[in-house]
């Protein structure tokens, strides 16, 4: 063992000993090239180490492993990340957070490249879970381990990081940028979306949307499709936006969405034929966007909504009548329809078989029983907690020495418009 | 308009500068509105008679434009109302459609077509003199005016730019007429002057159909005293002359309940306002607008029991019968009355644009008051009572139910409509629950916002595409990641 590996060795355990975390991270970040060269003795050099006492340390040597333009054997590596995320000590490696992130990516990567998604889920739910510092932080690791639940058609995995609600955003060493970002809401939307959980799915996305943004992203723009056909099977009509969102969105990333606009217009319209016969005549591009399969749920939902409509306006109605006024092609077409929302609790109504006839019923829900009022407190309850949660930045706010300073300072100058505009901000 | 050149230079001829600004302004309104009018029952020369100025002519050129029977006819007294004026590129423009219409008519050849009905032919002569007049007279009230501006005396200079205003107006210059009137501004001495200043410039951009401009100057008028003073009698009619002239702009824009307003509040006995809208007119308006926009009880207080738009009514006694069918809850007759009288509403050229949006609204409404007093209806009853079939009612009332204006539901198997009992109590928690749901989605939606800039978040142009992972160089604020 050359002397170089030796040094490495004796360092780490020297500084590991020590507690010495933030030296350490820099001589790490230092001798990678000179582990580089020793490429083939690394294998015992992470023997003599404590996964436990020397994180960082098998962290560096892992993460030069994974910079290897081709690497021979993969399976151990695998399962040495394994273990070292299983068993790695949190708190070291937190001091080398863009390492860690980077070892994740580079893990997600070959493991797509090999097409085993499949085998990273549980590797990374783990290592997000270590190197967050709360459960409501968002790491660069959460869009690799949504792209892997995704690639391997395995959604539920990922709903555990995702239902959490994002108060904060690890820095990663400046490393984390808009791209992880904008990707872990467009992947975590897609997530909802392919559940069904429309109403989540359409806020992942608005998220991604309204994304500060100074130029125009493809992440953005895809993300600003689906948001489209999502918010049209939920809502039936394209909500607003926030009054926040970037100009950029408005300027040039609507406009390259014609279609999808056209498509809004005409299900807003009510315009079933319409409809049809926008997405037969870009069935192309719709496939390209991929997004034929929103696209159909769209028409569906076209369908429903009208029934929909038509219960509030009918206490009865026959059903040929009613295939009539939806658009649909005779009255078992409707049955069918109306069969599948009564079942799905979408509407609320008894079909009469005898006289092809459809009764409407009002929703039986009348407020008054323990399990709707329990529901009704817990919502207050989270709109309490969210209350706090804005109070309490609020304070975190006006006690920054910062602020403080700024807002005090226009005070000095004795312009007093400067120092309103300033507490308009 | 690419007129700017004016004022104390001697335009020696008015002809070139006589851009047809109001034959322009007549395609507009048409383009948008294409249809005829088969039977209307109106007497054109007391009609005409009811205007003067180019409210005369524009209108019998409306009638001409969208009624072929009596097109002839309108267009004549356009033409000999038009040789009254110094218009003389009106009266070209009149001259060479009437020349259309009349061969037209007639399967002959022209010739003897126009010696048969003897179209007019093109006096050249007039057209010549009348030009020959007008640029003398322009010249005149210049050279005046000029004189008035070097002894600089106020009023005069005042009377001087009113005094062209006339006559551009006259000659049908209505950019420069306004311009002219607007001029007169700097030089008012007192309220008076202000008013009659605004007045002018609110005729001339209601010929010109700028209604913002119309409503603005209405507004100016408004706040000076003289036009408040409703002891005078002079005060009275300039009221009068406001409430018009702004219900017009309001009507064009479509406001009809603001337009049924300002007419009801306009005073019979002081209405004499012959270069915009005769007292007929503001009885037409004013109850089609009320129809449409007020609730039964607004009708009955502001138009039914008003003494002063009873006047109004008497002038219109179908309007009158329809009122007070609608009042009296006689729908069949009182649509059936609005349908007779559609033919002639549709020759007024202010309000032929809104006039089918008017019907359905009143249409509507009639619909909504009819239903009221029920808890159930037949519908079979009710589609008699209104002059339709069952479909056809069934469509408009879920219209309406969707829209919202009757809380009810359509029973299709018994043709019954039952009212719709709301449960205040469900709807509130509903409401509140979606509330919740809003709040705690936009709260969320915030405080991750304030993440994301805290951590200077945001899309750069240079795409920094797969740089998450190659280049390891320590941005400057590497500290905070060693925080705990």
């Amino acid at each position: 063992m050359s002397s170089t590996l030796e040094h490495y060795v004796n360092t780490v355990q020297n500084y590991s000993t020590q507690g010495n975390f933030a030296q350490l991270c820099e001589f790490i970040t230092k001798s990678a090239d000179a582990l580089t060269k020793n490429i083939h003795h690394l294998d015992y050099v992470m023997g003599t180490l404590n996964v436990q006492q020397h994180s960082l340390g098998i962290l560096g040597i892992l993460c030069v492993k994974f910079n290897m333009p081709n690497i021979h054997d993969f399976e151990m590596l695998f399962h040495q990340t394994q273990e070292f995320i299983y068993m790695c000590n949190g708190e070291q490696v937190r001091y080398a957070t863009e390492s860690f992130a980077d070892l994740s990516h580079k893990f997600t990567h070959q493991l797509i490249d090999r097409k085993t998604p499949l085998r990273g889920i549980a590797i990374l739910s783990k290592a997000i879970r270590k190197i967050q510092l709360f459960p409501s932080q968002l790491t660069s690791l959460h869009s690799d381990l949504c792209q892997l639940c995704l690639l391997s058609k395995n959604m539920k995995p990922a709903l555990e990081f995702l239902d959490v609600d994002i108060t904060d955003i690890s820095k990663e060493g400046g490393q984390y940028d808009a791209k992880d970002f904008l990707q872990y809401y467009y992947y975590g939307g897609m997530i909802y979306t392919a559940l069904k959980k429309y109403d989540r799915s359409l806020y992942f996305f608005e998220i991604a949307i309204t994304t500060p943004s100074m130029a125009v992203s493809h992440i953005m723009m895809e993300a600003y499709k689906k948001f489209i056909l999502v918010a049209l099977i939920l809502h039936g009509k394209i909500p607003l936006l926030p009054k926040y969102t970037s100009q950029v969105v408005i300027r040039y990333i609507k406009p390259l969405c014609q279609l999808y606009h056209d498509l809004s217009n005409a299900y807003c319209g009510n315009r079933s034929n319409d409809l049809r016969a926008i997405v037969t005549k870009h069935t192309e591009t719709i496939n390209r966007d991929k997004n034929m399969g929103l696209v159909k749920q769209c028409i569906n939902s076209l369908f429903k909504k009208n029934i929909q409509r038509l219960t509030k306006t009918f206490l009865t109605l026959s059903l040929a009548d009613m295939a009539n006024r939806v658009h649909l092609s005779g009255a078992k077409e409707a049955e069918k329809y109306v069969l599948h929302m009564i079942e799905d609790g979408e509407i609320y109504a008894t079909i009469n078989q005898k006289d092809g006839m459809v009764r409407f019923h009002d929703n039986p829900e009348e407020y008054n029983n323990a399990t709707m009022l329990r529901h009704i407190d817990e919502e207050m309850q989270k709109c309490m907690k969210l209350d706090n949660k804005l109070k309490e930045m609020d304070r975190e706010i006006t006690v920054n020495p910062q602020y403080v300073q700024k807002s005090s300072g226009t005070h000095d100058d004795d312009l007093p418009v400067s120092s309103t505009k300033v507490q308009g901000y | 308009m690419p007129l700017p050149l004016q004022q104390g230079a001697l335009q020696p001829a008015a002809e070139p500068m006589q851009v047809d600004a109001q034959p322009e302004e007549n395609d507009n309104t048409e383009e948008s509105q294409n249809f005829n009018v088969e039977n209307p029952s109106i007497d054109l020369e007391q009609y005409a008679g009811q205007y003067i100025g180019l409210a005369r002519i524009h209108r019998l050129l409306f009638i001409a434009d969208h009624c072929p029977t009596l097109k002839i006819e309108a267009l004549r007294m356009a033409l000999a109302y038009s040789m009254t004026t110094f218009n003389a590129n009106l009266y070209q423009v009149i001259q060479r459609k009437t020349h259309e219409a009349v061969s037209a008519s007639s399967s002959l050849p022209d010739a003897v077509a126009g010696a048969i009905h003897n179209a007019p032919t093109l006096d050249t002569q007039w057209i010549e003199t009348t030009a020959k007049k007008a640029a003398m007279k322009l010249e005149k009230l210049d050279t005046d005016l000029k004189n008035y501006k070097s002894n600089s005396i106020k009023e005069s200079i005042r009377r001087g730019h009113d005094d062209l205003g006339d006559h551009y107006l006259d000659c049908g210059d209505l950019s420069n007429a306004l311009k002219c009137y607007s001029r007169a501004r700097d030089y008012c001495t007192n309220p008076k002057h202000v008013v009659n200043m605004c007045l002018n410039v609110i005729k001339v951009s209601v010929y010109l159909q700028n209604w913002s401009h119309v409503q603005s100057y209405v507004n100016k008028a408004e706040a000076t005293p003289e036009a408040n003073e409703p002891g005078k009698d002079s005060g009275q009619t300039v009221q009068s002359k406001l409430k018009c002239a702004a219900g017009l702009a309001e009507l064009a824009t479509k406001k009809f309940k603001s337009a049924a307003k300002y007419f009801l509040q306009s005073s019979f006995d002081h209405c004499n306002f012959p270069e915009l809208i005769s007292p007929s007119n503001i009885t037409m308006y004013g109850a089609l607008c009320a129809l449409a926009t007020f609730d039964r009880q607004e009708l009955q207080k502001n138009v039914i029991a008003s003494s002063s738009f009873k006047q109004f009514l008497e002038l219109e006694p179908q309007l009158r019968d329809i009122l007070h069918r609608f009042h009296e809850s006689k729908y069949a007759s009182c649509l059936k009355l609005l349908e007779e009288i559609k033919d002639n509403l549709l020759l007024d050229m202010y309000l032929a644009p809104h006039i089918n949006i008017l019907y359905a609204q009143i249409r509507n409404r009639a619909l909504c008051q009819y239903f009221s007093p029920y808890l159930s209806a037949d519908m079979r009853k009710m589609a008699s009572a209104f002059n339709t079939t069952l479909p056809a009612l069934e469509d408009e009332l879920m219209q309406l139910i969707l829209e919202g204006q009757i809380k009810a539901r359509i029973d299709s198997h018994n043709k019954i409509l039952y009212a719709k009992d709301i449960d205040e109590r469900s709807t509130t928690f509903e409401k509140a629950v979606a509330m919740g749901k809003e709040y705690q989605r936009r709260s969320k939606a915030l405080i991750l916002r304030s993440a994301v800039i805290k951590n200077q978040i945001h899309v750069k142009s240079p795409p920094r595409d797969g740089g998450q992972g190659g280049e390891m160089s320590i941005a400057p604020g590497t500290a905070s990641s060693a925080r705990n």
